[in-house]
């Protein structure tokens, strides 16, 4: 084979520019096709509340060790109830912290007096597993300030959510990467 | 001898050549293809997709499909009484009932109030400027209607008699009642019940926290707050965030309060129940509750009697409220009223339709 | 454009949450002046950090061009894979990459509802351009699960050529398969079923796990399993390199034909020149294309036949159909997980409708997919008829890593280096 760059045009090297050219043309016509249909700023996972039914597979299905689903606390939407329904189980022994009364497996939930009769409640997200009970909880009976979502300072970004797969209320959704929450505000409607 | 590399990688001169020759055939193709695939992306909103937030914007949006699928059982369940009638609204969201004279219904639903006459035929439909968010019908006859922070007095065709104002930017009236002289108004925002009087004046503030005067204060963690003047004279509002009823003078001293937390039947549910309290002509009181949607009858002192109708009456709105739905839990709640032949009608806020009960024959109504 | 589709993807939730941001309810009234707090939102590591990975990529792409083209160093192009496993794969836990991406594009291509981030894009045609040229030194250094299997290679077995070219037909149906998958939007299973990527993440389910050790104890002694018999992304840069304009050769001046270069490769790329193949007569070789390029039309027709059969089981694979086929038999047999049909409950019309519409798609994609292997496997048998004339040993461009192994064992190379002096190696080859 010769090392002078002009080489004699034969067939293979005909052939190979043909294709050549026609696999650029290729990757051109993809590249227009594509070309309304791609985002600069990028996607990443997230939860829609209004969605999301609760059936605690985000605890489960994430491929990390530790789901990158946490409950968020919409402090606005929250009515600060001495009797939460997101924090006590049904019928409490008593409205007061004892393990028993929690309706949190992990005890992630913080409840602290402020005053009579308000009670803040805050999620330690160390804590907390995504299992979606307290959501639960507070959406059936309360406010539904307590929500899911992806947290994004654990969420790999997978192509493909592991979550998203089994979802059962399909609530996963691709986001723009810079407004990666969606966020519960307060009821609009009176 | 030196050997030079296999392969003389192609000189910078050819290189820019063939970049520029390649990428000038990319770029050509990409231009065709685009031209030739046109666009993309269809315009969708929120009705299309069969998602209802209820937002102000979609006041007047036909009920999506999603929640007018399923027709809910009849109430026969329980022992007191049974459905005879049932009104479809249709509008979404509904958010309050009147009973007028001639036993008109009138309907907060979106924009407008609906006057249904008793057969459920609709009679008028008067469309104001903002979403309805109460309703109640004086002794004489005229309507008013409370949009979020205004009150509209109106004839009973709907003309229009005085728009007041009410001050306060926390503002957010989800329940009026009036007698011959006084309008009752309950701000849900600001957590108080205000007395106004024909002028629009507010001549006194009900109900806010007052230890001087023994009371306790409201708490109403969601737009769920109402008031009604009982036949005993005394005004009765309900206090959702301590599961209870609470009595007051028209001079807003506190006389007393029955109802407690509890997931039983003759308790009250949650985080935030009742959502509203009713009183029957006899002193009895009709209570209804959101999370697991109810109504249930009361005795005078505050007994539990009887289910009027349970949750299994209402499953589109259990699940909207519980956040089940692609619909903002906030419009889950039900409105009743009383008739004069003793019969309860019980708005369903979800699906805007009307259920009408009356006393079963030898029940105990 | 970009404002709508976000617009599309954020739903109306925050589009009136904002426009009505001070009619809201309003919190309870604290008289101890608390405040209340707010969410905290920590920001994805996506944002600025993705247009930093396609920076990594495209430096180590030339990286490794310039380490497999001109210095020829396989000390460089394991250095650059060993930097490619541990950010790629360790840091980047191995999402996303370029061999996923070829569904991101399907998708993107089908579903006018997906916006594919400019990022994948990248990923996608940066690799893929450069295979068009100058072959897959992708493989060689910059992919991560190239690298981890090419650095657990101790002991390289050959794998015997009726063995190795069914085997190698597979990464072709992967891609047709894994395409299909993507563009009905039934998921990317490319990405669920690589078996490698547990490594970079630490955890996986047992099935993926126990495949990727199977496939790193494979690649102990058989090179790089997954890229030659699965990766589909490698399938598509094999194709590219058909048309590659400069290809790795190893020697840099004339073949010795010592074969050493083939005994060096462990992954069965290098072609030995024709004169020392056995050749059947021309006659024969010539009938025997003749058949197989009569034969292909029939093979595609009878894959595209046997893909359409395979359209309804293959269906059941995407949730909304799925979906659809639970709710009908829930309306005779209660299911015992009621949670998922609820929203079906609700309204089934437009499900079964959209499920309706995903079949069609799949009886389209799967014919296409039954043609396409229809395919592969008839130009496979006419490439096998095909008579090339080497003279010399040279990698098959296709399956070549550009691994940069075989450099080093050629005499000529070894002289170029000053490895060996010239004038003795002279002396020998004259003996």
């Amino acid at each position: 084979m010769s090392t002078n760059p002009k080489e004699p045009v034969n067939r293979r090297n005909f052939l190979g520019a043909a294709a050549r050219v026609a696999a650029m043309t290729g990757v051109g016509a993809l590249l227009g096709k594509l070309a309304g249909a791609t985002a600069a700023k990028g996607t990443v996972w997230q939860i829609d509340p209004a969605k999301c039914v609760r059936c605690g597979k985000c605890a489960t299905a994430c491929v990390l060790e530790q789901s990158a689903v946490k409950c968020v606390h919409a402090y606005a939407v929250c009515g600060y109830c001495e009797l939460c329904t997101g924090y006590f189980g049904p019928e409490p022994n008593e409205l007061t912290t004892a393990a028993e009364n929690q309706l949190c497996p992990t005890a992630a939930i913080q409840r602290t007096y402020i005053e009579d009769p308000y009670y803040q409640y805050h999620i330690d997200e160390k804590l907390c597993i995504g299992c979606a009970k307290c959501v639960d909880g507070c959406n059936r009976y309360g406010n539904g300030s307590l929500f899911l979502q992806v947290r994004h300072d654990r969420c790999v970004n997978c192509n493909e959510c592991a979550i998203a797969r089994v979802c059962a209320g399909d609530a996963f959704v691709r986001v723009p990467v810079d407004q990666p929450y969606l966020l519960k505000t307060k009821p609009t409607t009176s | 001898m030196k050997i030079p590399l296999p392969q003389d990688p192609l000189g910078r001169r050819e290189f820019l050549r063939g970049g520029v020759r390649y990428g000038l055939l990319v770029g050509l193709a990409a231009m065709a293809a685009r031209a030739v695939s046109g666009k993309r992306l269809v315009n969708q909103d929120c009705t299309s997709q069969g998602i209802c937030r209820g937002c102000p914007d979609y006041t007047d949006c036909e009920l999506p499909q999603a929640l007018s699928a399923r027709q809910a059982p009849p109430i026969s369940d329980t022992g007191a009484y049974e459905e005879v009638c049932r009104i479809a609204g249709g509008k979404m969201p509904s958010r309050s009932l009147a009973i007028g004279p001639e036993d008109r219904l009138y309907l907060a639903t979106g924009n407008a109030v609906l006057v249904l006459n008793q057969a459920g035929v609709r009679e008028q439909e008067w469309t104001l400027d903002a979403p309805v968010c109460c309703v109640t019908v004086a002794p004489d006859g005229t309507v008013f209607a409370g949009l979020r922070n205004r009150i509209l007095h109106l004839d009973s065709n709907g003309n229009r008699l005085a728009d007041w104002q009410v001050p306060g930017n926390r503002t957010w009236l989800t329940g009026l009642a009036a007698d011959a002289n006084d309008l009752f108004a309950a701000d849900a925002g600001n957590r108080v019940i205000l007395r106004l009087d024909r002028a629009g004046q507010c001549i006194g503030r009900i109900g806010e926290k007052n230890a001087e005067r023994d009371v306790p204060g409201f708490i109403v963690p969601s737009p769920y707050f109402s008031v009604m003047i009982h036949p005993d004279g005394l005004l009765r509002v309900n206090n959702p965030g301590r599961h209870r009823v609470e009595a007051y003078t028209l001079d807003g001293d506190f006389e007393g309060a029955w109802g407690k937390a509890s997931g039983a039947v003759d308790g009250f549910c949650g985080c935030c129940n009742p959502i509203r309290v009713v009183p029957l002509p006899d002193g009895r009181m009709i209570t209804c509750e959101k999370g697991l949607p109810r109504v249930k009858i009361y005795s005078a002192t505050g007994e539990f009697e009887s289910v009027v109708a349970g949750t299994n009456a209402f499953p589109e709105n259990a699940r909207v409220g519980a956040g089940e739905r692609d619909a903002d839990a906030a419009l889950a709640g039900l409105t009743a009223a009383v008739d004069s032949r003793g019969r309860i009608a019980i708005l369903d806020h979800v699906t805007g339709a009307v259920r009408i009960l009356q006393p079963k024959a030898g029940g105990k109504a | 454009m970009f404002r709508r589709l976000l617009h599309l993807l954020f739903g109306l939730l925050l589009l009136s949450a904002t426009a009505l941001a001070e009619q809201r309810f309003p919190p309870p009234d604290f008289e101890s002046g608390y405040q209340l707090p707010t969410p905290t939102t920590p920001a994805p590591r996506a944002g600025l950090m993705q247009y930093a990975d396609v920076v990594v990529l495209l430096s180590a792409l030339a990286l490794a061009l310039w380490l497999v083209y001109r210095t020829r160093s396989r000390r460089g192009i394991t250095a650059l894979s060993l930097f490619s496993l541990a950010y790629f794969g360790f840091y980047r836990k191995g999402c996303v990459c370029a061999i996923g991406s070829v569904q991101n594009v399907a998708l993107a291509l089908c579903d006018s509802h997906y916006a594919l981030p400019v990022t994948v894009l990248i990923f996608f045609l940066a690799p893929l351009t450069v295979a068009l040229f100058a072959g897959r030194a992708f493989c060689a250094a910059v992919c991560p699960q190239g690298a981890i299997q090419d650095l657990v290679l101790i002991k390289p077995l050959k794998v015997p050529a009726w063995l190795e070219t069914p085997l190698g037909l597979i990464p072709y149906l992967f891609l047709g398969a894994g395409v299909c998958f993507a563009a009905t939007g039934s998921g990317f299973l490319i990405c669920r079923y690589d078996p490698l990527v547990p490594f970079f993440r630490f955890n996986g389910s047992e099935l993926m796990i126990g495949l990727g050790v199977a496939f790193l104890l494979a690649g102990l002694f058989v090179g790089r399993p997954y890229c030659r018999f699965l990766c589909p992304y490698g399938a598509l840069l094999r194709l590219a390199t058909l048309a590659a304009k400069w290809r790795v050769r190893v020697t840099p001046d004339t073949c010795t034909q010592c074969a050493l270069c083939q005994h060096s490769c462990p992954f069965g790329a290098m072609r030995e020149p024709t004169g020392m193949q056995k050749r059947e007569p021309l006659k024969t070789s010539r009938l025997r294309l003749a058949t197989f390029l009569l034969l292909l039309p029939v093979l595609v027709g009878l894959g595209a036949w046997g893909g359409s059969q395979l359209a309804t089981p293959a269906s059941k694979f995407n949730r909304t159909v799925k979906l659809a086929g639970r709710y009908v038999r829930s309306l005779t047999t209660p299911d015992r997980f009621p949670m998922e049909l609820q929203r079906v409950e609700a309204n089934p019309g437009p499900v079964l409708a959209k499920a309706e519409e995903i079949r069609q798609q799949f009886l389209l994609g799967a014919t296409l997919f039954g043609g396409w292997v229809g395919l592969v496997f008839g130009v496979k048998f006419i490439s096998l008829c095909l008579r090339r004339n080497r003279t010399d040993f040279e990698p098959d461009p296709g399956t070549c890593f550009a691994c940069a192994r075989c450099f080093e064992t050629c005499p000529s190379e070894r002289i170029r280096r000053g490895w060996i002096p010239a004038e003795l190696e002279t002396a020998r080859s004259k003996e």
